[in-house]
């Protein structure tokens, strides 16, 4: 009896109102995110059948080849749209046919079939985010499994009526096709597998939104408990009432998160950059060959594009100072002062999720505002705009999060430099209305 | 006899219509220790705080050695200490090191700390114990940390909160002991209780508050004569009470 009443008191005293709202809450954000993936991923689940080609040798052999490729893609609910591409510039000519991806058939393709040699096909894939619902259809393993496929059954066919098979065509048949593949990022292209580049990028592009999470959660958290604990313990009082000014006060807390938050990021950074490299590393690639091939489509940051997401990175922080400051005025004791720092917590986690997963830009317009409207999802943004050249998304972003502050800052500073660091708290409202309509 | 501080009118709305305290008016001269009695919420921390430059008067204002609280707050707080009620200490610091900071924030030179620093530690009286985190401190050591904190600028008004909740007798009377001696020295006190007994010992002067209103002022032995009661208990008893017919 006595541990269940124990257990009562503490399961009462665990499942209160702000536990139940944090859980519906994040259900609800699930819900959300995971309706968003869904459109994407049966949208792409349905193009991943569809085959764009381009067949530049023209021959009978080709022709059978996409009559075979044709009925295997209508057979797989997909569609084979045929193209024309006239130049190398593959930018340009994907642009011009309106698709993300093309397979080519290159001239002389049938003559090395009929020599009995491996065949190559190129597929090229053009890349406009790295952020993982974007790339989904980067199936050039798929596209050139049933390109190989339909090459097999057109040559059994024609052997098939000539009524013989060497060998050497039966070695062939094992093999046929062999992949070369280009990708395309904006204006630049290179040799390279896109779905090589998404492999990596995705634990290069990992460590921006990680590190920024972590500051902001880490200065947020370290500002609201340094104001909430002094106020909660009364020594602020004790300070604001001592020869100092408040705004001394308030920037030395505001820099030292800062700061402590800043030596937290590099340590991070340190560490997420040994395991991306170790990772790198693990894959056995030519290093140099990759970095030059990222180099070349833009996928590298240099200084100044380093600058201007740092230039984000640190509104980020300062936004979240602010924010944290004016919550950590609210609250009254030490477990309101952890849940205060929920808004904080959802509106960082909301883009930094998105972000990897889809691009933001593509989103339904009503939702993709809702996301642009929180300060935070500019910085998890900004190193794809940069990289991508969104630069009106960037400069877009750089100004809404410099109004946000500003705005920000003036209601922290009205707060700390009126009497309402001492008189707001969560939930005082209610009360002094009711005193004062008592009295 | 000079005046340290001068209270005119003061007042405090916190919601536009409701009096937190209203028209609070008294003075405390150089050497004097004045103290705010009253029940809880009938507006003594509010006064306190107003004075103590982190509430903005709605009504009135206050000198403190000159220096009004509206237009000169940095003045102010160069001339007062203010120990709030069940006040905490910063508890990752070492009792030393929370008398050095707080020495360094009221000094106006390096030698100045150093002196409030020395004076901190010969008034808290916690000897080896200063060495130590101020999480491992029992409230009524805290306390005498922050009584000393209060005290060692020597400022020309110590404005104490309920200055001795939290200890036990001994530590309590050391401090009564400790408040006179340096009111003896010219230092002016500012207190508030609940304590009347205390008050009664320690006070030159008393202000009775309640509901925000400054009801009556005097020595508490003139007050306990005037309205013929046995102790200042039954002085406010009377005086709340009259205060309500009237």
């Amino acid at each position: 009896m006595k541990f269940y009443n124990l257990f009562k008191k503490e399961l009462k005293d665990m499942f209160n109102m702000q536990t139940i709202l944090t859980m519906v809450g994040i259900v609800a954000l699930l819900m959300v995110v995971g309706n968003i993936f869904s459109d994407s991923v049966s949208e792409s689940a349905k193009k991943s059948g569809d085959i764009v080609i381009c067949d530049m040798d023209k021959t009978d052999f080709t022709k059978s080849v996409i009559a075979e490729l044709k009925k295997v893609t209508e057979d797989n609910d997909g569609t084979l749209t045929e193209v024309e591409i006239k130049s190398e510039d593959y930018s340009k000519e994907l642009k011009r046919i309106d698709q993300k991806q093309v397979v080519i058939i290159p001239e002389g393709f049938t003559e090395l079939v009929s020599q009995h040699k491996t065949a190559k096909i190129t597929f090229v894939q053009r890349m406009t985010s790295l952020a993982m619902m974007s790339n989904l259809n980067t199936g050039s393993a798929n596209t050139f499994e049933t390109f190989s496929a339909a090459v097999k059954s057109t040559i059994y066919a024609q052997k098939l009526s000539e009524n013989k098979i060497t060998e050497e065509e039966i070695k062939q048949l094992e093999d046929p096709v062999e992949l070369e593949e280009m990708t395309v990022i904006g204006s630049k292209q290179e040799e390279i597998s896109s779905s090589l580049i998404m492999s990596i990028c995705t634990s290069q592009n990992m460590v921006v939104p990680i590190i920024l999470f972590v500051l902001i959660m880490f200065a947020s958290q370290m500002i609201l408990n340094a104001i909430s604990t002094e106020k909660i313990d009364k020594t602020l009082e004790t300070l604001l009432s001592a020869p100092v000014s408040r705004i001394s006060v308030l920037a030395a807390k505001t820099l030292s998160a800062a700061l402590v938050a800043g030596v937290q990021a590099a340590a991070f950074m340190f560490g997420t950059s040994q395991m991306t490299s170790g990772m790198t590393g693990g894959l056995g690639l030519d290093s140099d060959k990759f970095t030059k091939a990222l180099e070349n489509l833009g996928l590298t940051l240099s200084i100044p594009q380093y600058i201007l997401v740092g230039i984000q990175m640190f509104l980020s922080i300062l936004i979240a100072l602010c924010v944290a400051l004016i919550l950590g005025v609210l609250a009254k004791d030490a477990k309101s002062a952890q849940t205060l720092l929920m808004p904080i917590t959802i509106s960082t986690m909301i883009p930094y999720f998105l972000s990897m997963m889809a691009d933001i830009s593509t989103l339904p317009v009503i939702l993709r505002y809702i996301v642009y409207a929180i300060p935070f999802s500019h910085t998890f943004m900004a190193t794809e705009n940069v990289m991508f050249s969104n630069m009106t998304l960037y400069v877009g972003g750089l100004i809404y999060q410099v109004i946000f502050l500003a705005v920000c800052m003036k209601v922290a500073l009205s707060i700390f430099m009126s009497d309402k660091i001492f008189t707001m708290s969560l939930g005082e409202k209610k009360t002094k209305n009711k005193k004062a309509k008592n009295a | 006899m000079e005046n340290v501080l001068e209270v005119k009118g003061l007042g405090k709305q916190y919601v536009p219509g409701v009096y937190a305290s209203k028209d609070v008016t008294f003075s405390i001269a150089k050497g004097e220790i004045f103290a705010l009695i009253g029940p809880n919420g009938a507006g003594k921390t509010t006064t306190i705080r107003t004075i103590a430059t982190l509430l903005k008067t709605t009504e009135g204002d206050a000198l403190v050695s000159g220096h009004s609280i509206l237009t000169e707050p940095e003045e102010v707080r160069k001339c007062i200490t203010y120990l709030p009620d069940e006040a905490g200490a910063y508890k990752n610091m070492t009792g030393k090191g929370y008398l050095e900071f707080m020495a360094s924030i009221y000094a106006e030179t390096g030698e100045q700390a150093l002196e409030y620093f020395r004076t901190g530690c010969e008034i808290c009286e916690l000897g080896d114990r200063l060495n130590d985190k101020i999480s491992s401190y029992s409230r009524g050591m805290t306390r005498k940390l922050l009584l000393a904190r209060a005290i060692m600028p020597k400022p020309d008004l110590a404005i104490l909160d309920e200055p001795t909740s939290g200890l036990d007798i001994l530590n309590a009377i050391e401090i009564r002991k400790t408040i006179k001696d340096l009111a003896a020295e010219g230092m002016s006190f500012l207190l508030s209780s609940h304590n009347m007994l205390e008050i009664e010992y320690v006070s030159d002067r008393v202000g009775i508050i309640a509901k925000g209103m400054l009801l009556e002022t005097g020595k508490p032995e003139e007050l306990i004569e005037k309205y013929e009661a046995r102790n200042l208990e039954e002085v406010f008893e009377k005086v709340v009470k009259l205060r309500e017919i009237l």
